[in-house]
C-alpha cells in the first residue's frame, strides 16, 4: 500500500511545516492534478489503529460525500505501517495554491472591497455552518488554513484534524499561534463550536485591517489585548475554576470596534461584536450569523450560497 | 472485553469443509443476549390523531397503491393534488365519499393535506429521538431526509461477486459472523455495518478465498471500532479463528481494508429505517421482532445488496405484517397509513425483496446457515423464526406465484 501511494503521488515541494508535521505538495500521477499530502503518525498498539483515528477519519470521509463547496476535498486516505508501534496515516487533499493570508497580502493598496469581504465571509460561514451541523469543530481556524481559489472560492482546510493529531501533538511541542484563540481556550475551560466563531471574528476584522486584530505573545498577553478592546466582562461571565483570575486584568471599558476596524459598516461592526463576545454561550452561531442583516443585500450573492 | 476464556463455544468457520461437516456448534451460545429494549415500539401517551377513517383493507394492497403516488419530494407521498393524477383512485374515492357524507368533511380534507406531512414529521422526530439517533430534536427531520437521500450510496449496482466467490460462500461467512457478533454482545448496527463493509471490500480489494474469514473478522472489528464502546482484543479474535491467522496478518488486513475503503465507514443500516417505520406505524412487538428477523435474513442473501436500506426495511415490515395477519384496529390502520406515506421504494422492488425473504424464511430451519433462525427462535424474540406462517413461501406471497 505504501508503495502504491508513493507511486501515485509524486512529491513536488514541501509546503509549510504545519503545526502537526510536514505538508507536501505532490502530483497525482494518474490525473496530473496537484494534491496536498498530510501525514499523521499514530501510535498503534496490539489492537491496530486507535478507535479515535478510525472514527475521525471516517467522519471526514463522510463529510466528503456531501461535496460542500466551501470545504476542501479529501481525495484519498491511506494507512501505512512504519513499525509495530506506529502507523502513518496519509490524508490526500485537493491542493489550492493560495490561502487567505497570501490573498490579503496580495490585495492591491486600499485592500479588499467591502463587497468582496462580505462574499468571503459568507462563504467562510457557510463552510463553518456545514461543519458545525455535522458536529465537527475546526479548533484552529486562521488565515493560513482558509484557502481561496483563483475563482475567489473559499475552502476551509485542516478542520477536524486536531483530534486526529492530538496523540501526536503530545509528543511534539508545537508553537501554535494564539492570535485567533478565544478567551475560553486561553483560560483553558471547556470549549465547543463557538471557538471557531471567535476565530472567524478575528479573521473578519483582519480582512479590513490587513493585519491581525489581537497579536499577543503569551496567553495572558493575548487575553489582555482582547479585553482592552471588548472590555472586561462582568464577574459572573468569568469562568470559575480557572487559574487566571479576573483580578489580573484592569477594568477595561469596551471600546467602539470602529477604532480598530475602520471602513466596516454599522451592521458589519454589529456582527463582528456578536462574534467577539466573551461568553461562548452568548456568541452568535454560524447559522445565525448567516442570517444577520449584514448579509441581507442580495447583490453580492454568489453561487456558493447554500 | 477479552473473550479468550470462551472455550468450546467458539463458532467455527470452515469454508472448505464438506457440507455435512459444516454444521455449526450453535446451541451453546445462541440466544445468549435477549432482545434489546430500545428497539421496542415507541409508546406515546397522547391519543393518536386518525386523519381518515377508512375501511380496513389488506395492508399489502394499500402499501402497493401508495407507492404509485409520490410527491415531487419523493419522500413523502400522497395527500397532495399531484398525487391524484396518479392511480390513487381508491383512496381519493374513499375520501370523497366521506366528504359527501359529512359536510364538514371538506374542511377536514384540506386540513388533512396540510396535516399529514406535519403528523408524519412529528412521528419521525419522536421515533428518532426515542431511539437516541439524534442529539437534538430540531435536527431530527433534516436528519431523516438526509438518511432517505443518502441511502443510495449504500446499495450496489450489481449483486455479482468476484469470480472465485459464490453467494453460498458469502452466506457461510455472514452466518459465522452473525454468531461471532452475538457472542460479543455487540449492537445490531455493528452487524449491519460489518456486512456492508464486507460487501464493499469484496468488490474493492483483492482477497483470496483463504483470507475470506480474515476479511470478515476485520470488517466486524472495524465496525466495532466505529460503533462499540468496548472492543475485543485482537488476540481474542485470532483465537476465534482457531489461530488460522496471526495478529500481524489481522492488523495488515485492517490497514488493507481501511485503505481499500479509503476509511469510509459510513452507513445507514436498514435497521434504522425499520425502527422508524415500525415506530410510526405503531407496530406490535411481535410484528417488530418478525420484521427484524426477516431483515437479518436479508444479510445472508447476496442478491439483496442491490436494494436500498429503506426498501429492505419496508419489505421486511410488509412481509412481517402479512405473515402475522394481526387483526386490524382503526388506530393501527391510521398509523399504518401514515407510515405508508413514507416512500420507501417501488412496488416491484418491494415485492422482489419480499419474495426473496419469504423464500429464505421458509427454508431457514433446514439451511446450514441458520444462526439467524436460531437467534430469533428464542422466547425473548417471541419465537418469530418458528412461526408456522413462514413455512409456506408461495402461499405467503400469492401475488408472486
Amino acid at each position: 500500500m505504501a508503495h502504491a501511494t508513493s507511486i501515485q503521488y509524486e512529491p513536488v515541494a514541501e509546503i509549510g511545516g504545519g503545526a502537526y508535521g510536514t505538508v507536501y505538495k505532490a502530483r497525482d500521477t494518474e490525473s496530473g492534478q496537484f494534491v496536498a499530502l498530510k501525514s499523521v503518525r499514530v501510535q498503534t498498539d496490539q489492537n491496530g489503529l486507535p478507535i479515535s483515528t478510525v472514527r475521525e477519519v471516517a467522519l471526514l470521509k463522510r463529510l466528503e460525500q456531501f461535496d460542500h463547496p466551501n470545504v476542501v476535498r479529501l481525495m484519498d486516505v491511506c494507512a501505512t505501517k512504519r513499525s509495530d508501534q506506529e502507523t502513518k496515516v496519509t490524508l490526500v487533499f485537493e491542493h489550492v495554491d493560495q490561502d487567505l493570508k497570501t490573498y490579503l497580502e496580495r490585495a492591491p493598496a486600499p485592500g479588499l472591497s467591502p463587497d468582496r469581504i462580505k462574499d468571503l465571509m459568507r462563504q467562510l460561514l457557510c463552510g463553518l455552518a456545514f461543519l458545525h451541523s455535522n458536529r465537527v469543530m475546526h479548533r484552529d481556524l486562521k488565515p493560513e488554513n482558509i484557502l481561496v481559489t483563483s475563482q475567489g472560492q473559499v475552502k476551509l482546510a485542516d478542520f477536524g484534524l486536531a483530534r486526529i493529531y492530538s496523540c501526536h501533538m503530545a509528543l511534539t511541542p508545537v508553537v501554535v499561534t494564539l492570535w485567533y484563540r478565544p478567551p475560553e481556550v486561553l483560560l483553558q475551560t471547556s470549549y465547543a463550536t463557538p471557538v471557531d466563531i471567535w476565530s472567524t471574528g478575528c479573521i473578519f476584522a483582519e480582512m479590513f485591517r490587513r493585519k491581525p486584530l489581537f497579536c499577543g505573545d503569551s496567553e495572558v498577553d493575548q487575553l489582555g489585548k482582547i479585553l482592552e478592546v471588548i472590555g472586561l466582562p462582568p464577574e459572573d461571565e468569568w469562568p470559575t475554576d480557572v487559574t487566571l483570575s479576573r483580578k489580573n486584568f484592569p477594568s477595561f471599558m469596551p471600546r467602539p470596534i470602529a477604532e480598530f476596524v475602520s471602513e466596516i459598516n454599522e451592521q458589519g461592526a454589529q456582527l463582528l461584536m456578536n462574534m467577539l463576545t466573551f461568553d461562548p454561550l452568548k456568541r452568535i452561531s454560524a447559522l445565525n450569523a448567516l442570517e444577520h442583516p449584514y448579509f441581507r443585500d442580495e447583490e453580492t450573492l454568489t453561487q456558493t450560497k447554500r | 472485553m477479552a473473550r479468550t476464556g470462551v472455550s468450546d463455544s467458539k463458532p467455527l468457520l470452515d469454508l472448505h469443509k464438506k457440507a455435512d461437516d459444516r454444521r455449526a456448534p450453535l446451541r451453546t451460545w445462541a440466544n445468549a443476549c435477549g432482545p434489546i429494549d430500545r428497539w421496542q415500539p415507541v409508546e406515546v401517551d397522547e391519543p393518536k390523531m386518525a386523519p381518515v377513517k377508512m375501511e380496513p383493507e389488506p395492508p399489502e394492497r394499500r402499501w402497493e397503491r401508495r407507492l404509485s403516488a409520490q410527491t415531487s419530494d419523493g419522500i413523502i407521498m400522497g395527500f397532495h393534488e399531484d398525487g391524484q393524477t396518479h392511480s390513487d383512485d381508491v383512496v381519493d374515492k374513499c375520501v370523497e365519499e366521506r366528504v359527501l357524507l359529512h359536510p364538514r368533511g371538506l374542511q377536514s380534507l384540506h386540513s388533512l393535506q396540510a396535516l399529514v406531512p406535519s403528523l408524519l414529521r412529528r412521528e419521525v422526530e419522536l421515533a428518532l429521538e426515542t431511539l437516541g439517533l439524534v442529539w437534538d430534536r430540531a435536527f431530527a427531520w433534516d436528519m431523516f431526509l438526509v438518511m432517505m437521500r443518502t441511502q443510495t450510496w449504500y446499495s450496489f449496482p450489481s449483486a455479482d461477486l468476484p469470480r472465485h466467490f459464490t453467494d453460498a460462500t458469502r452466506a457461510v461467512l455472514v452466518d459465522w459472523l452473525i454468531k461471532v457478533h452475538e457472542m460479543m454482545h455487540f449492537q445490531e448496527e455493528t452487524l449491519y455495518l460489518a456486512i456492508h463493509l464486507i460487501n464493499r471490500s469484496l468488490r474493492q480489494i483483492k482477497v483470496s478465498t483463504a483470507n475470506l474469514q480474515l476479511l470478515g473478522m476485520v470488517c466486524l472489528f472495524l465496525a466495532a471500532k466505529k460503533e462499540e464502546c468496548l472492543l475485543p482484543e485482537v488476540s481474542g479474535l485470532c483465537y476465534l479463528m482457531d489461530h488460522t491467522y496471526t495478529r500481524h496478518q489481522l492488523l495488515r488486513m485492517e490497514r488493507k481494508v481501511l485503505c481499500g475503503l479509503k476509511f469510509d465507514l459510513s452507513y445507514c443500516p436498514p435497521l434504522h429505517f425499520l425502527v422508524i417505520l415500525t415506530s410510526v406505524a405503531r407496530c406490535s412487538v411481535k410484528v417488530v421482532w418478525m420484521a427484524r428477523y426477516l431483515l437479518e435474513l436479508s444479510l445472508l442473501e447476496g442478491q439483496c445488496v442491490v436494494f436500498l436500506p429503506a426498501q429492505l426495511a419496508g419489505a421486511a415490515l410488509c412481509l412481517s405484517r402479512q405473515v402475522l395477519q394481526e387483526p386490524p384496529t382503526p388506530e393501527g390502520e391510521a398509523a399504518w397509513c401514515l407510515a405508508s406515506s413514507i416512500h420507501v421504494g417501488s412496488e416491484t422492488a418491494l415485492l422482489r425483496i419480499m419474495h426473496i425473504l419469504a423464500k429464505a424464511a421458509a427454508k431457514a430451519h433446514t439451511r446450514e446457515t441458520c444462526a439467524t433462525f436460531i437467534k430469533f427462535s428464542s422466547p425473548e424474540t417471541m419465537n418469530v423464526s418458528r412461526h408456522p406462517g413462514l413455512k409456506n413461501a408461495s402461499a405467503l406471497l400469492g401475488v408472486c406465484t
